[in-house]
């Protein structure tokens, strides 16, 4: 399950074995007297977030995290920032272990949160980098020169001193990258950055991830629920459901094993000729003067000229099955069973 | 040190920024806090009306009592100007994944959650004691001795200490109850123990209450040793309360480091 | 759950049942609980005043202040406390700001429904859950204070002090709505609330009994600070209930109180409808 990129010839910046994480939900009855309620006697159960994962990573890989909400992407992600304790297994990143969180690791690393801001929201982002170099105890010329290259890589040398509150999504996402690239990380953790964002802010940001990532070699793990990026970015997809990894490898190879379909579309004279097309026996959809059929890999070579042939037929496309389609198809046939629950009360 | 220094100057200097933003409410919170006091200091007033004296003998009269009040409000001011506000703020940080983004980086967690904000407006409450305990010591007579001067620092920053580490014991307590509105209620009912002089507490009720507000959890001596050193000098072998709140104050100091660490190590094992 | 127990048979489901029972009637008490230790929390203020006031009591070898005895002051803190049960309206002014602030006061423009009659529907139900646990905490520290108490007045003084207690209610429920209503014309009414409060703090009675203020002059001729505060609201809210109870206010002096006090509930009733009915009128002009 847990075959190494392509590019982990040295040393693996990232190992981890059978890590696990379990964690215990306490049951919130609805009301006022819930809370209080809660003090000496509530129910809870115990959800395995996650339930031995293997992953070994090399230095320089871009990786992405795929998986439906809730399936242990931001808990792994946590475990290996070591922001929380594991239950069982061992991980390593960059050679320490993360949640004995010594400084020097610390130091080294960056986890980037779509969804939370860590600038202050108040105060324009260049206070937030001063604080920044401050923390990460960066020597003042590397600093200047680091930020000042960042900010001229996304284009917001003007927004680094407005008021981040009165920054749009786009550029406040923008922004928290410049600060978590700040100390140069040699691991970077991004959950989720682009989430929210219009598709020239996603564009902005996978170039500049492109190329930050090209030039220094970071090791990137990246989460997320849009194909845009797994597509711009990884070369490698790692596919976790319901707290197990299903899937490790190229992306070529996920679009190989599970793409047994191409798709046709085909825009049509004349109405009449549906019916003709309908007969070929192909799972097909009619949209108006437009047909699109599935159309198994393997046969479309011989099945393409014979359609081309009938009457009526204007225009041809072929294209593989949406990228989203086939995860999702994953994330379907990687649940075998519900997580355990255990009913417990304390 | 050195850089935890420059880290909390950053934090001090951006507070100060956005509290000039928005000057408004700035004002509005200094005056608040100021009427607040004032009204204590009415009734303080209202009640020397009746006695010259607090308690039999105690020598807490008009002048000293507010070289006490004044020693509580400097006291008082620093700890909610510092550590109050970041304190209060650490459920919402629980709540919304900010402490995730404290604990990834490369500093120790307490100092970030304790420090990271800076109310100046609560200062106000500060200065005007610092006015009032100048106007009570000069309307004592008798200067204190320069001992009492040297000591005094030391005992504001003692009495500061033990405050420090008993909301930091508080905000523990929140990072796992996931709610914070008792904070500021627990946290004013315990220390309303300390604003008065630990004389009162006498008699077959304030013994026991004396006895648990010094020796378990010492918020009697927060005001009471320090303003006794610099308003009432002490007599001869009376040091050992100097003595004892700078121990109460380290053995407060490490208590609260471990309960803190406790909880965190607590919330990490627990979320996902 | 169930499926543990579905092979047990009847005397297992019984034996759950059971269980959940006994979990619902300690979950109730659990909470009863720490409610009733919130509660008791609140009379520890009073433990450090009755404290303060027994060292002035010490140093002076009085018998009295301003008419209290020690025990009399103890028994008024009480008696105030319960009145502040009643008169306090927490959160009503300043949630009445937000929804005029934020709109959501408009769905009361709609329906058919008064909005202070409701708001005062709401506020009595509020209370009503209050007293209800409350009553524990609150009845446990009278009977455990009892003998500060002086005897019981008679049954036309205690009348009077019921009814001061009802009227009480209602000064405090009126003057803090028409006070939120004061959020058509002022954007902010956080500052107003706060000087509200600052005055009640101090005038209301709370802090030490009024009669203290008697021997503060004013500068007006033969006018004390006390006669001044008797003409103002505020210390209906908590020192005059309990002063009725503690026989210090008699006679023509309690008949004039009582007036006094209902005129302010007239009039800030008064006020609260008015305020409502130009505020909306105003609203509806110019829009939210």
């Amino acid at each position: 399950m847990h075959n190494s990129g392509p590019s982990s010839v040295a040393a693996p910046v990232i190992e981890v074995a059978g890590l696990a994480k379990e964690y215990r939900v306490y049951d919130k009855p609805e009301g006022l007297w819930a809370s209080v309620r809660g003090l000496l006697h509530r129910t809870s159960r115990v959800v395995e977030a996650l339930r031995g994962v293997n992953l070994t990573v090399g230095r320089g890989e871009f990786v992405a995290l795929l998986g439906p909400n809730g399936a242990g992407k931001t808990t792994f992600l946590k475990l290996l920032s070591g922001i929380i304790t594991p239950s069982r297994g061992t991980a390593r990143v960059l050679g320490h272990v993360p949640w004995e969180r010594a400084d020097d690791f610390r130091r080294r690393f960056a986890l980037v949160m779509g969804q939370r801001n860590q600038l202050w929201w108040d105060l324009p982002a260049a206070e937030s980098f001063r604080l920044h170099k401050e923390i990460y105890r960066l020597d003042a010329a590397r600093f200047e020169r680091t930020r000042d290259e960042l900010v001229d890589l996304l284009g917001v040398k003007k927004l680094v001193l407005q008021p981040v509150r009165e920054l749009s999504l786009g550029e406040r996402m923008k922004l928290e990258l410049v600060a978590a690239l700040l100390h140069e990380p040699e691991v970077l953790f991004l959950d989720e950055p682009t989430i929210g964002l219009d598709v020239v802010a996603q564009h902005t940001i996978h170039e500049f991830l492109r190329h930050v990532q090209a030039e220094r070699r970071t090791t990137v793990i990246l989460t997320t629920h849009y194909m845009k990026d797994v597509a711009a970015l990884c070369e490698r997809v790692v596919v976790i459901t319901h707290g197990d990894i299903v899937h490790d490898g190229p992306l070529a190879e996920i679009v190989d094993r599970f793409t047994t379909h191409k798709i046709v579309t085909l825009d049509l004279d004349d109405p009449s000729a549906t019916a003709r097309i309908e007969r070929c026996g192909f799972p097909c959809e009619v949209r108006g003067p437009r047909v699109v059929l599935r159309i198994d890999r393997q046969r479309i070579a011989d099945v393409l000229p014979e359609i081309l042939r009938s009457d009526g037929v204007r225009d041809v496309s072929v294209e593989d099955v949406p990228l989203e389609e086939i995860v999702a198809e994953l994330f379907r046939s990687g649940a075998p069973e519900r997580r355990a629950v255990v009913e417990t009360a304390r | 040190m050195g850089r935890y220094l420059a880290i909390f100057l950053t934090f001090a200097r951006a507070c100060l920024v956005r509290d000039m933003t928005f000057r408004a409410n700035f004002i509005l919170e200094s005056v608040t806090s100021l009427g607040w006091m004032s009204m204590n200091l009415a009734f303080y007033m209202l009640v020397f009306q009746f006695t010259p004296e607090i308690g039999k003998g105690t020598g807490w009269t008009r002048e000293p009592f507010f070289a006490f009040v004044a020693t509580g409000l400097i006291i008082n001011s620093i700890v909610q100007a510092f550590f109050m506000p970041s304190a209060e703020e650490l459920t919402e940080m629980v709540r919304t994944g900010g402490l995730d983004a404290v604990l990834v980086q490369p500093l120790d967690a307490q100092f970030l959650l304790s420090m990271h904000r800076v109310d100046y407006s609560s200062l106000a409450n500060g200065a005007v004691g610092v006015g009032l305990l100048a106007w009570a010591l000069a309307r004592m007579g008798h200067a204190p001795p320069p001992v009492a001067w040297l000591l005094y620092p030391l005992l504001l920053l003692c009495g500061v200490a033990i405050l420090y580490a008993l909301v930091i014991v508080l905000a523990a307590a929140t990072i796992h109850m996931g709610r914070n509105q008792s904070l500021y209620d627990f946290w004013f009912y315990m220390t309303n123990f300390s604003r008065y002089p630990a004389e009162i507490y006498a008699g077959p009720w304030g013994g026991p209450i004396r006895a648990l507000f010094t020796f378990v959890l010492p918020i009697l001596l927060v005001v009471n040793v320090p303003a006794r050193v610099i308003a009432r000098p002490l007599a001869g072998g009376a040091w050992w309360p100097v003595a004892g709140v700078v121990a109460a104050a380290l053995a407060a100091l490490v208590v609260s480091r471990v309960v803190f660490q406790r909880s965190l190590a607590k919330y990490r094992s627990a979320s996902s | 759950m169930s499926g543990r127990l579905d092979g047990g048979g009847p005397l297992a489901s019984m034996r759950a049942w059971w269980t959940m029972l006994a979990i619902c009637l300690e979950e109730r008490l659990v909470y009863r609980g720490d409610f009733a230790l919130g509660t008791l929390m609140r009379f520890l203020p009073m433990v450090t005043q009755v404290f303060l006031w027994t060292a002035v009591f010490a140093a002076t070898s009085r018998r009295d202040v301003a008419g209290y005895s020690r025990n009399d002051i103890v028994a008024y803190y009480l008696l105030a406390m319960l009145t502040r049960a009643f008169s306090s309206m927490p959160g009503l002014s300043t949630g009445i700001a937000r929804s005029i602030r934020d709109g959501s006061v408009k769905k009361y423009l709609v329906q058919p429904v008064d909005y202070v009659s409701f708001l005062l529907a709401a506020r009595i139900a509020h209370k009503l859950v209050y007293y209800a646990v409350a009553i524990l905490p609150f009845g446990g520290v009278f009977i455990a204070c009892r003998g500060f108490f002086p005897p019981p007045p008679d049954a036309t003084t205690m009348s009077i002090f019921v009814l001061s207690l009802v009227l009480s209610f209602l000064l405090g429920f009126f003057m803090e709505a028409t006070l939120g209503m004061i959020g058509f014309w002022v954007l902010e009414v956080s500052s107003l609330v706060f000087a509200y409060m600052l005055v009640q703090y101090l005038l209301s009675g709370h802090m030490f009994p009024i009669d203290m203020l008697a021997g503060i002059p004013t500068g007006l001729p033969g006018t004390s600070l006390a006669d001044v505060v008797r003409w103002l609201p505020f210390e209906y809210t908590a020192y005059f209930p309990a002063a009725v109870w503690l026989g210090k206010i008699r006679g023509p002096d309690l008949v004039r109180a009582l007036a006094i006090e209902a005129a302010w509930v007239v009039v800030m009733a008064i006020a609260c409808r008015v305020a409502w009915k130009r505020g909306t009128r105003r609203y509806a002009a110019f829009g939210g």
